[in-house]
């Protein structure tokens, strides 16, 4: 997912970086050839249009499931996951693998955030913990083994200690 | 000083060489701080972590407040042109401002402060040791009185442009915007001024309130504000804030080009509708800053990422798109205001990409609050806003264009900066799709590889930075726009 993210930015600021470059080297032999043309607002407003349609392309796209869905279902286990200065607290160890797991991330204190990672260190998603609220959000482990949490919204002076970790089991109910 | 507005206008250039000189200092000096942060996490050096987070206090203050202070000074400089402003006005926002940087440097590094520039509601008051109340509200008191200064200022050059131009709609450009109406036209840098006064104004009205009520509430708790709003309240003026000094300082693009490429900047329709839009876009668009706040209606979050991606519109298609016509139509002779300038907009529709992909719900959801975040706003700030004000202030102590040459010097200058500052934000976006996280004190094993080449470029970025302020420096004496 990131490096899919990494290489599409990567590639979109390299087109905007050729655009400049070219406007700059096209620059110097300019007076030779003469004016402006004519054209110049039809393509502006060609590229207008294709940036709209190309968003609203985009956005279905990225929004026709919503990423942010966290309806309980039958077979769903919650887990409730409570950040405070600085540590977690969470009301299980391990969960299943292959069930939609929803975690409730709460706060005892200040705004945190629960990155949840795996054993080698790539985040999978994420929730902010913020006093008075509880944030869900669903996710379906594919694969057992320990994950880790990280803080991801600062919150003082031990920010970067805030860590945990769970299991993932085959076990369907979770427990060990 | 004159209490009355003087009668024609005119630029006010020795107050605003001297904010620019406070401006190219306190970048360089605040760069420097940015430079023992990206150490420390390098483990190149050993910062302890108190302090790491007041560095980080200070440079994020620091930094988005000179941002604001020489965007200012662009607009100031050049509505002066265009209206009669009072000055004394930007003497009092000076001074202001200055009595704001003091209390908060104070609270950082007397009081141990160190919340962050953002003061997430409740950390001030809850810092489980670190700070006492007393920082803590000096540091929200400093915000507050450079929230007062930049108020003065809109006010002020909101009420320029109102008289001048017969009612806030008719600076806005409005007429030409919805009417098509080209008679008495304002000028771009009106145009673009007058929208950056109304939303600024309205942001910053936002964030004294919720710098009040965090004051209130560290000394009376149970006069709370609930958490989510404070965090909406602190994202709208912060978005807004940053937002409003490269909308600033990109007059000085649409002024200094013409000059370069001998074509005016014109304020056509679609230079009207891009700013009309962009005032609504700048302030809709802040809730893809709360994408994992997953408590926040749908809706919003919704609007957050279409209007993520829509502000990239009058950007690219209007701004750079327009640059670009002028660049390729005319046989420019390039100095260090006019490259500068046109870095400035490049890096700011550069860093517009991964901004707008991390504006994805589904891409924050694994980039929010990495170093993904601090590599895209890197980008438009260093690259985009801080370019543009470092070439507006090689143009003020420039000669005539036709005397200008393009030194040595001056080449080194941009490539050193360009390189640096380009390899410094590529590392940070590279870290954040390797999951790191932003704003720690302490990376683990695996992360310092590119902690530690990123250190390298960010000390190229900042000679290069040092080359600029000290032309700048050693032009002062000899400049002619005095
Ligand atoms: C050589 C130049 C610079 C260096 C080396 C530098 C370095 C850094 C570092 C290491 C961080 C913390 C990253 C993290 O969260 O892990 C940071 C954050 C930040 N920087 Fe810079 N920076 C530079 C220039 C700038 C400029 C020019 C601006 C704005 C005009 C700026 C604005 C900020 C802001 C707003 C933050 C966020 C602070 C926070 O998270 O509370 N920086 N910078
Ligand atoms: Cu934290």
């Amino acid at each position: 997912m990131q490096a899919t993210i990494l290489v599409i930015s990567l590639l979109g600021m390299i087109a905007v970086i050729a655009i400049f470059l070219r406007a700059i080297s096209h620059g110097a032999t300019a007076s030779q050839s003469g004016t402006v043309s004519d054209n110049i607002e039809q393509k502006r407003s060609r590229l207008i249009w294709g940036l709209l349609v190309f968003g609203v392309i985009v956005t279905a796209g990225s929004l026709w499931n919503w990423p942010h869905d966290a309806e309980a279902s039958s077979d769903s286990i919650s887990v409730n996951v409570t950040g405070g200065q600085w540590f977690w607290e969470m009301d299980r160890e391990t969960v299943p693998a292959g069930k939609p797991i929803i975690f409730n991330v709460l706060s005892k204190d200040v705004n945190h955030g629960m990155g949840v990672y795996t054993a080698d260190g790539t985040l999978l998603f994420q929730a902010q913990g913020m006093p008075g609220y509880v944030n869900k959000v669903k996710y379906i482990f594919e694969n057992t083994g320990t994950f880790k949490i990280l803080c991801m919204e600062f919150c003082g002076l031990s920010h970067h200690d805030m860590n945990a970790s769970f299991k993932v089991v085959a076990n369907a109910s979770g427990e060990k | 000083m004159s209490m009355t507005s003087t009668a024609a206008p005119s630029p006010q250039t020795g107050a605003v060489k001297v904010a620019m000189l406070i401006s190219g200092a306190v970048f360089v000096l605040m760069m420097l701080v940015g430079v023992l942060m990206r150490a420390a996490q390098g483990d190149l050096l050993d910062l302890d972590p108190a302090l790491f987070y007041q560095l980080m206090t200070a440079h994020g203050a620091g930094m988005v407040g000179t941002a604001g202070l020489s965007g200012a000074a662009i607009m100031w400089y050049f509505l002066g042109r265009h209206v009669a402003l009072t000055r004394w006005v930007f003497h009092i926002f000076l001074a202001l401002f200055l009595l704001g940087v003091v209390l908060i440097l104070g609270a950082i590094f007397l009081g141990g402060f160190g919340a962050g520039w953002t003061f997430l509601f409740p950390l001030p008051a809850i810092s489980g040791g670190a700070w006492d109340l007393g920082a803590a509200a000096a540091f929200l008191l400093g915000l507050v009185s450079i929230g007062v200064a930049f108020l003065l200022f809109y006010l002020e050059a909101g009420r320029a442009m109102i008289s001048a131009y017969g009612g806030l709609g008719n600076a806005l450009g409005w007429p030409l915007a919805f009417g098509g109406s080209t008679e008495n036209a304002p000028p771009p840098t009106i145009i673009a001024a007058a929208t950056v006064t109304v939303f600024n104004t309205l942001g910053i009205v936002v964030g004294a309130a919720v710098l009040v009520v965090s004051l209130i509430n560290l000394y009376l708790p149970e006069f709370a504000v609930d958490a989510l709003l404070a965090k909406n309240m602190i994202f709208f003026f912060g978005h807004v804030f940053i937002n409003a000094s490269i909308y600033m300082a990109v007059i000085a693009v649409y002024e200094v080009v013409p000059e370069y490429t001998g074509r005016p900047w014109k304020s056509s329709r679609i230079f009207a509708l891009a700013w009309a839009s962009t005032l609504l876009f700048v302030m809709a668009v802040y809730p893809h800053h709360l994408l994992q706040d997953l408590v926040m209606p749908g809706w919003m979050l919704i609007m957050g990422q279409v209007i993520s991606y829509l502000s990239g519109i009058p950007l690219l298609a209007v701004t750079a798109f327009s640059l670009i016509v002028y660049l390729k139509g005319s046989d420019i002779r390039w100095d260090l205001a006019a490259g500068l300038l046109v870095l400035g907009v490049a890096g700011w529709s550069v860093g517009s990409v991964p901004a707008i992909m991390d504006g994805m719900i589904s891409v924050n959801k694994v980039m929010h609050n990495t170093q993904w975040v601090p590599g895209h706003f890197h980008i438009y700030l260093l690259l985009g806003e801080v370019a543009m004000a470092f070439g507006f202030m090689a143009w003020l102590v420039r000669g005539d264009v036709a005397q200008s040459r393009f030194t040595t010097l001056d080449r080194l200058g941009i490539w050193v900066y360009i390189a640096g500052a380009g390899g410094f934000t590529l590392m940070f976006l590279i870290s954040g799709a390797l999951s790191v996280p932003r704003r720690w004190a302490v990376h683990m094993e695996d992360w310092l590889t590119q902690d530690r080449i990123a250190t390298g470029f960010a000390v190229l970025a900042v000679l290069g930075a040092l080359i600029f302020v000290l032309r700048f420096v050693g032009g002062l004496g000899r400049s002619s726009k005095a």
